[in-house]
């Protein structure tokens, strides 16, 4: 398609809505940047503080008749002032430990939130109008400009604008920019910085908001108007430099009009384009294009807080695994067997990525990649190319493997936070591809996937034979995986775990260490998913989209990270809850939001891993009783005045 | 004039102070006297715990017990910006230039605590040198010019009971020569001052008072004039 | 002409404006204890990074027997025969003294990246790794792990660690820093038995152990290198007594 061809107004006009976008990813990201920069906190419920702000300001105007013009300024306050209870009962909680925590609770409140919206008002869109002043275009010839889209570039500069000001400008923001490099520091100047980072974080949550009034009039006011526009925001930030704020703001415009023109020219890549920027600018520039070597200081692997919880030893293990795997084989007996199969199957899922975070250190948050890309390549394997199910399932693990090679050469480079967030985004272009290739039947998936017969005699689609073979399958990769971390591949992972530098000093590639765990986890996370696709016969976007990523996560958190049985009871707690819970809609979500919660804020070591430091400490306590402790000596005063 | 230093009133008073960079016992026990007025040094060699028991007094060290009292009141378990609202200011050893800020920023930063505090003014004539410099970014200044800066912010604050760990330490003689005359006429001007030295002969052209320091107690105090007559206690304390 | 192991020739090391090490050259001859010593803010620590390799130098050479090791990074070097510990002990906290040491001698092992094995394969290393404890000290602690032993004794560890590599040239960062005077005195024991087989660099402020341990000392100040000799030679040097206890003015 030449340039000639294309009418200028169209070219204009798309650009006009690539600038729109481009005004949104700023004010978002600035946001962002803001509370990253002071408080290390990756907020993730920025996405949902954006929705608040649009369906408070479409409540008001529905319910008590306070139009646009106040909403602007009272939005904005609402969403800060929750912000900052947020901030300080929750947030402040967990400010010393890793901030992927952080993370991690900021996306179980966006699920809360998002999934009490959704019970609340229904997930279909709601209308609002725009304000009378702002109504109207204006013709420059052929070209035409809403006048609301006029507005909403200029308001969104202005606030830019004004933000930028404050922060570089003013003493106030010479505070901020003090504290985001020394805190102590300004604290002992006399500095209240408690309440400045209470204070910013409401302005960023306002900020949020702010633009989710903006957007009320453009985008249909739904429950899910944050969340996927969320990743493409964190993807900005990360492009411009986690922490910077001119970084934000010009990222931000900028990727809005690239994504412009690329649909205008390549509407194929328009999806993926800001994700493959930020591939490169991790690859070439990996503190951002205006982010300094200090921000990516941040980075480190999360030191999880499982370690205190006991480690099988091989006695221990067959204890608790042969009870385990006859409750298993007699179980079909007495529950729905297809539950059971896709609980193991999560299972097995969870446990791959157990294997990643718990004993290699690397929180992926792209684990769906693998997962779906098993299930989608079987699928294909069997629908379309007739092969026999082994078959399939061997060529899903062989894809999810040979994926999970190329990711993980890519993003194990970086540790923390931009380890994830590559994750994140190499996932994202997994489901684009998943949703515009031809093989994979776009928004359909590929459905009625024949199960057939396993090496020639299995008749899969009897669902007692079909449970023994995924048994022995999920077994198999149970297996696998305790012998992984067993043998002595396992104890060079988890001497990287305890302490990475001391591991490097004595003269380990701890790189190449790492990428055969993440490819180990791809494969074992691969089977996962081709075993589900052979049991529920579809492959869809689901099981590719960045929530099922964070559902794995959940599960390993719940059943506690570093453990070997946890995932196995985080998987079955969180299927049964989807399953049993499933005629009341919403109320998953906001249970596992808040199970997210609650596990970042007090439960850590997840079930099995409280279970376990509790009989420990139960030994201890016997073992303190009998022995004698001899009274020490206090040392004399040595007061010498 | 009025007595510099007035008898019989102490400004802080320590007792059995205790102190952990995580579960690294480091300060066992420190007993410290420092009268309002009084310039007192800190002095022993590196690891002793001099730094961390000025941390520990500006309320930055986060385990420690024991007692501080400042101006009558116990600062043991009290947040740092509260601490220095008592009118105390701190100036770390790496003297905490915010390099994403210009010198002017850094000097004006340190919200006013106190009246009294010096005129901008009163800073420049006191260090001349950061009067150039003033719109430079802080990472551009050169090592006797940050100390100055660090110095001077403090100044601003307007406390008059100012901590400083090492300020010469790196510098060149001819600097370190400017910063003894400052703080010499801060002495004049009835300054209270902890100084944590390595240098004794610098400290003992300032300081009124020495507290020798070692693993984390005092096992020695010397009078400034009594100094030279305990060269060789020094000598071994400070190990060259 | 002496043999010297390690070899520096002028290194440089900036961050930014800021001259951490301005042209150092560094001579450790083997089979010596040489001590790195120096005010606060002198740049050893910088200089000990680079000579790791844990930082890579501005400019200048650095030649492991007489190979050039520049380019190299720390886990290279530490398989050329360097070994190194840490100013604030580092070990695994929460894996056993013997599963600590096992851990640098499976880097002998070919089966490292064997995840189908058994870590039972790993039992023929026990006997190596008690050896080594037991000749730090620590036969007491060999099934006690890491987190729960007291300071002086993770040091210790540390130290044993660094040996199972076996390294010709041993880099060891402020070993006595945090230690009560009876481990001061049982470390220092163990260095000095150690250099018996070995060469040892180290950065240390406790002049009586450099006194006791080392044949050469090299002063530094402001990045460079002020005086070199033996511990008699560098403290009646009237520069090195300056630089320590300043210039008495007027």
């Amino acid at each position: 398609m030449s340039f000639a061809d294309i009418h200028v107004s169209y070219l204009l006009s798309q650009l006009l809505v690539g600038l729109i976008n481009g005004a949104f990813y700023a004010m978002l990201s600035l946001g962002l940047a803001i509370i990253f920069g002071l408080l290390n906190i990756i907020n993730m419920v920025h996405g949902a503080q954006y929705m608040m702000g649009a369906f408070i300001a479409y409540l008001l105007l529905t319910l008590l008749g306070i139009g646009y013009w106040p909403a602007l300024v009272l939005v904005p306050l609402i969403v800060a002032g929750l912000a900052m209870a947020l901030e300080r009962f929750v947030l402040k909680r967990i400010s010393h430990l890793d901030h992927l925590y952080g993370l991690l609770l900021t996306l179980g409140l966006t699920l809360l939130i998002e999934g009490a919206f959704r019970q609340g008002f229904g997930s279909t869109g709601h209308p609002y109008q725009i304000p009378a002043l702002l109504r109207g275009a204006l013709r420059f010839g052929t070209v035409v400009l809403p006048v609301y889209r006029a507005w909403i570039i200029v308001a969104s500069i202005g606030v830019c604008a004004a933000t930028w000001y404050v922060i570089e400008r003013t003493r106030l923001g010479s505070y901020l920019r003090a504290a985001k490099e020394n805190a102590p520091m300004v604290q002992a100047f006399g500095v209240n910085v408690p309440r400045m980072i209470n204070l910013t974080y409401g302005f960023g949550a306002g900020l949020a908001a702010l633009t989710g009034v903006f957007a009320a009039p453009i985008y249909q006011v739904s429950p899910q108007m944050g969340s996927d526009l969320i990743i493409v925001v964190f993807a900005v930030v990360v492009i411009g430099g986690l922490g910077s704020i001119s970084g934000a703001i010009m990222s931000g415009f900028a990727l809005g009009l690239i994504e412009g023109l690329t649909k205008i020219f390549y509407p194929e890549a328009s999806n993926t384009i800001i994700f493959l920027i930020m591939m490169l600018v991790l690859l070439v520039r990996p503190a951002g294009i205006f982010g300094s070597i200090a921000t990516i200081a941040v980075g480190h692997s999360i030191n999880v807080a499982t370690q205190r919880s006991r480690e099988l030893d091989r006695a221990a293990f067959l204890k608790i695994a042969i009870p385990i795997f006859v409750v298993a084989c007699a179980a079909p007996f007495f529950v729905f067997p297809v539950f059971l199969m896709e609980t193991l199957c999560f299972a097995l899922f969870a446990c791959a990525f157990n294997l990643l975070v718990g004993y290699a250190g690397l929180l992926s948050f792209g684990h769906a990649a693998f997962f779906g890309g098993g299930a989608y390549i079987t699928a294909y394997a069997i629908q379309a190319l007739g092969l026999p199910p082994e078959i399939g399932i061997l060529l899903g693990v062989a894809a999810a493997s040979l994926v999970g090679l190329v990711f993980g050469w890519v993003s194990i480079r970086r540790q923390g936070i931009y380890f994830a967030m590559t994750t994140l985004a190499l996932a994202q272009m997994i489901y684009f591809i998943a949703l515009q290739a031809p093989f994979t039947g776009g928004e359909d998936g590929i459905q009625h996937v024949a199960r057939g017969k396993l090496f020639g005699i299995i008749d899969l689609n009897n669902t007692m034979a079909l449970y023994f073979v995924v048994l022995t399958i999920c077994g198999a990769g149970f297996l696998l995986f305790y012998r992984i971390i067993h043998s002595p591949f396992g104890q060079i992972l988890k001497a990287i775990r305890e302490n990475e530098p001391r591991t490097v000093s004595l003269g380990f590639n701890v790189n190449r260490y790492k990428l055969l765990a993440f490819v180990l986890s791809a494969a074992l996370a691969g089977l996962a998913g081709s075993t589900k696709l052979i049991v529920f016969q579809i492959a869809t976007l689901t099981d590719v989209h960045w929530s099922m990523s964070g559902q794995v996560v959940l599960m390993t958190l719940l059943g506690g990270l570093g453990t070997i049985t946890g995932p196995l009871v985080g998987a079955f707690l969180v299927v049964a809850l989807e399953n049993y819970l499933a005629p009341f809609g919403s109320w998953v979500s906001i249970i596992q939001g808040a199970v997210f919660v609650v596990c970042v804020l007090s439960f850590r070591r997840g079930i099995v891993g409280e279970i376990g430091a509790a009989f420990k400490s139960l030994g201890t306590r016997d073992r303190r009783k009998n022995k004698i402790v001899p009274q020490r000596q206090r040392p004399a005063d040595t007061n010498l005045r | 004039m009025p007595n510099r230093i007035d008898v019989g009133e102490k400004l802080l008073k320590v007792r059995d102070l205790h102190g952990w960079y995580g579960e690294s016992h480091v300060l066992h026990g420190m007993n410290l006297d420092v009268g309002k007025g009084e310039v007192v040094t800190l002095l022993g060699r590196n690891g002793a715990g001099k730094s961390t028991t000025l941390k520990a007094i500006m309320g930055m060290l986060a385990k420690r017990s024991g007692s501080v009292r400042l101006r009558d009141s116990e600062t043991i378990s009290m947040r740092s910006d509260n601490i220095a609202h008592l009118g105390v200011a701190y100036c770390p050893e790496d003297r905490g230039i915010f390099a994403s800020l210009s010198a002017a920023e850094n000097l004006m930063l340190p919200p006013t605590l106190r009246k009294g505090g010096m005129s901008i003014d009163d800073i420049y004539s006191l260090f001349p040198n950061l009067r150039e410099r003033h719109n430079a970014p802080g990472t551009k200044l050169s090592g006797g010019e940050q100390q100055m800066l660090a110095i001077a912010r403090i100044l601003r604050t307007g406390s008059d009971f100012l901590l400083l760990d090492e300020p010469t330490e790196g510098l060149a003689p001819v600097i370190v020569q400017q910063i003894e005359e400052a703080l010499k006429r801060l002495r004049a001007t009835g300054y209270t001052i902890i100084l944590v030295e390595q240098n004794y002969r610098f400290a003992s052209m300032i300081a009124d008072l020495h507290y020798i320091v070692e693993n984390g107690r005092v096992v020695d105090r010397v009078e400034n004039h009594s100094l030279d007559g305990k060269l060789d206690v020094l000598k071994k304390y400070l190990s060259v | 002409m002496t043999d010297a192991i390690l070899e520096a020739r002028g290194l440089f090391r900036k961050f930014g404006d800021f001259t951490a090490v301005g042209g150092v050259d560094l001579s450790v001859v083997r089979g010596s204890v040489h001590a790195l010593i120096g005010p606060n803010g002198a740049g050893k620590t910088t200089l000990f990074n680079l000579l790791t390799k844990f930082l890579p130098a501005t400019a200048g050479t650095i030649h492991f027997n007489g190979r050039d090791i520049t380019a190299a990074g720390p886990a290279e070097v530490s398989s050329m025969g360097i070994g190194r510990s840490f100013q604030i002990s580092s070990v695994f906290p929460h894996l056993t003294a013997r599963e600590n040491v096992r851990v640098a001698l499976q880097r002998s092992l070919l089966s490292s990246f064997k995840f189908w094995r058994s870590e039972r394969e790993l039992k023929t290393l026990h006997a190596t790794a008690d050896n080594l404890l037991e000749s730090v000290g620590l036969n007491d602690f060999i099934n006690t792990h890491a987190l729960e032993m007291p300071y002086g004794r993770k040091r210790a560890l540390e130290i044993a660690t660094t040996l199972a590599l076996d390294p010709e040239l041993l880099l060891l960062d402020e070993p006595m820093a945090g230690l009560g005077s009876e481990d001061i005195d049982r470390i220092s024991e163990l260095i000095a038995n150690v250099a018996k087989t070995r060469t040892v660099l180290m950065v240390e402020h406790n002049i009586e152990v450099v006194a006791n341990l080392s044949h050469r000392i090299t002063v530094l100040t402001r990045g460079r290198v002020l005086a070199e000799g033996t511990y008699t030679e560098v403290t009646n040097n009237s520069q090195v007594i300056e630089a320590y206890m300043g210039v008495q003015h007027a």
